[in-house]
């Protein structure tokens, strides 16, 4: 029973065709990564299930409990509910989700203050946990974070969309942009969260060994087009699609 | 006064005026813009409120302007006077004796009644401007009720001060819905906005804007469940009238820094000092 599906999505940017019915669905507690170049449309799929884009045609259908509905009938007010509870979304760059000026705590406490919570214990308590749910010092609950290093920048954007429980997350390449090693840590603890949590994933990358790593399942975007799909595993040891072979031939051996 | 009509306003201006009045008592606490006029006062003097004012003033009113709390300051006598001349309506000092009382950064102590009306100076209407500097993104705001950062903005108050760090100009909940700003007043003056008798109306001139709190309406000043609102007061009495339970202003009296307390509303420390002589 899929709870998210996408059907029949197409997209234009002028003469682009960056969505070119794209189809596809999603499980609850499943991750799913979209792989493929850049500019092959899959940011603009990201973009376009977590409702921050609109598609020129087809529809994206959420299940809130009641069946599949199209979150295009949900209005602005009801869509903006959804995205700031039900669901996450987790930027590559760390410094355009979060406010910089604003202590770790106000950060993580923002989505708690605006889905109503009035208690200054309580959301203290609760940033302070989740402070330590990604790994950093709870002591560190009063710093602002333009003194946090990129890693720990990450690791608070987590903290903060994560912090109101959230049943599916949007990831655009979640660990683009940090060395590597910072880089492993963060998707171990990505992979930790997201097992504990039961979360349902939507992850972009670039990068083969990331999907390898989280991905359930994977699908290979080409010029706006899905050209293979299937479980991880399957689609990387045995790629059947020739732009997909190039694509897993094209990783380093490491 | 010859040459120029009734409160200084043309008709067609009042009427538009008054329109934006009525679909701001329609709909508590959400701004209305409205076509503001040139007036013969700089922005930041009050354009805002003497427009309300001069668009809700009839023959039969009594105004009273007060500044800071003071009848007697250069922007309440100028506005004071420049109604007496234009609409030859009369003045007076005394809160309980006037019918409208304009204002800058204050509410009268002696309680307002449903026979009077308070129009507000407004110098910025938006209360979410510091957060989010683009105005329709502000409107999207207000329109979804999307009022998270105004808290997130209290907590960091509260994180690196202990308190809220607002003196005055502390945003407020109207009737549950809109948030508000209730003009430059002292967090004092906030719990006088709720379920008040009288009708409130604000004017911002420079940023074009009417809001109002019809009478006995709720409006809530922003807090935490365990950090509770607090009206901040200092901590003295009036050393004029004695009161202690008024708002204070700290006034230098020497090149020493020797200094007193004395209420900032003028009208009602002098009522207190004839009533002890």
């Amino acid at each position: 029973m899929n709870f998210l599906e996408a059907r029949d999505l197409c997209t234009n940017f002028g003469r682009i065709r960056a969505l070119d019915h794209v189809s596809l669905g999603l499980r609850r507690h499943e991750i799913l990564a979209i792989v493929g170049e850049s500019g092959s449309g899959k940011t603009t799929l990201l973009n376009t299930l977590a409702g921050r884009l609109t598609p020129d045609s087809g529809d994206v259908l959420f299940d809130r409990g009641a069946g599949l509905a199209p979150i295009s009938e949900l209005g602005e007010l009801g869509l903006r509910q959804l995205q700031r509870a039900q669901w996450g979304f987790i930027q590559q760059d760390p410094r355009q989700a979060l406010r910089l000026d604003i202590t770790a705590g106000g950060n993580i406490g923002e989505r708690l203050m605006a889905a109503g919570n009035r208690n200054y214990g309580d959301i203290r308590a609760e940033a302070a946990r989740w402070l330590a749910a990604v790994e950093i010092d709870p002591a560190r609950l009063d710093d602002l974070p333009k003194f946090f290093s990129g890693g720990m920048l990450q690791r608070l954007q987590i903290a903060a969309t994560l912090v109101t429980g959230p049943e599916l997350v949007f990831m655009d390449e979640p660990t683009g942009g940090l060395d590597v090693s910072v880089q492993a840590r963060i998707l171990d603890l990505i992979r930790g969260l997201v097992r504990k949590l039961g979360l349902a994933v939507v992850l972009v990358t670039h990068d083969i060994g990331v999907a390898r790593l989280l991905a359930d399942r994977l699908i290979v975007m080409r010029h706006g087009r899905i050209v293979e799909t299937g479980l991880t595993d399957q689609v990387l040891d045995d790629p059947h699609h020739e732009y997909t072979q190039l694509l897993v031939s094209s990783v380093l051996p490491a | 006064m010859k040459g120029y009509n009734f409160a200084y306003l043309d008709e067609q201006t009042k009427r538009m005026i008054r329109r934006a009045v009525l679909k701001a008592v329609a709909i508590p606490g959400h701004q209305i813009p409205f076509a503001s006029r040139e007036m013969p006062l700089p922005y930041g003097w009050g354009t805002g409120g003497i427009q309300v004012t001069a668009s809700i003033i009839g023959p039969d009113d009594v105004l009273k302007v007060i500044d800071q709390g003071a009848d007697d300051t250069t922007n309440a006598v100028s506005i004071r006077g420049f109604f007496a001349r234009t609409a030859g309506v009369a003045t007076t000092t005394h809160t309980s004796e006037a019918s409208v009382i304009q204002t800058r950064h204050r509410i009268p102590e002696v309680p307002l009644t449903e026979d009077q009306v308070i129009v507000y100076q407004v110098p910025m209407p938006e209360p979410l401007y510091r957060l989010e500097p683009s105005r329709a993104a502000t409107k999207r705001r207000h329109a979804l009720a999307e009022y998270g950062e105004m808290h997130v903005k209290l907590y960091e108050d509260i994180t690196r001060f202990g308190r809220v760090a607002v003196a005055y100009d502390h945003p407020v909940m109207v009737n549950g819905r809109y948030l508000m700003s209730p003009s430059p007043i002292p967090a004092f003056d906030n719990p006088k906005l709720d379920h008040m008798p009288a009708l409130q109306l604000f004017g911002a001139g420079r940023e074009k804007r009417i809001y109002a709190v019809p009478p006995y309406t709720a409006v809530r000043s922003l807090d935490f469940e365990d950090h509770p609102f607090h009206p901040g007061r200092a901590d003295g009495v009036c050393a004029l009238c004695g009161a202690a339970d008024t708002y204070l202003d700290e006034i230098l009296v020497s090149d020493q820094g020797d200094k007193m307390f004395a209420c900032s509303d003028s009208d009602f420390c002098e009522q207190n000092r004839e009533a002890l002589r």
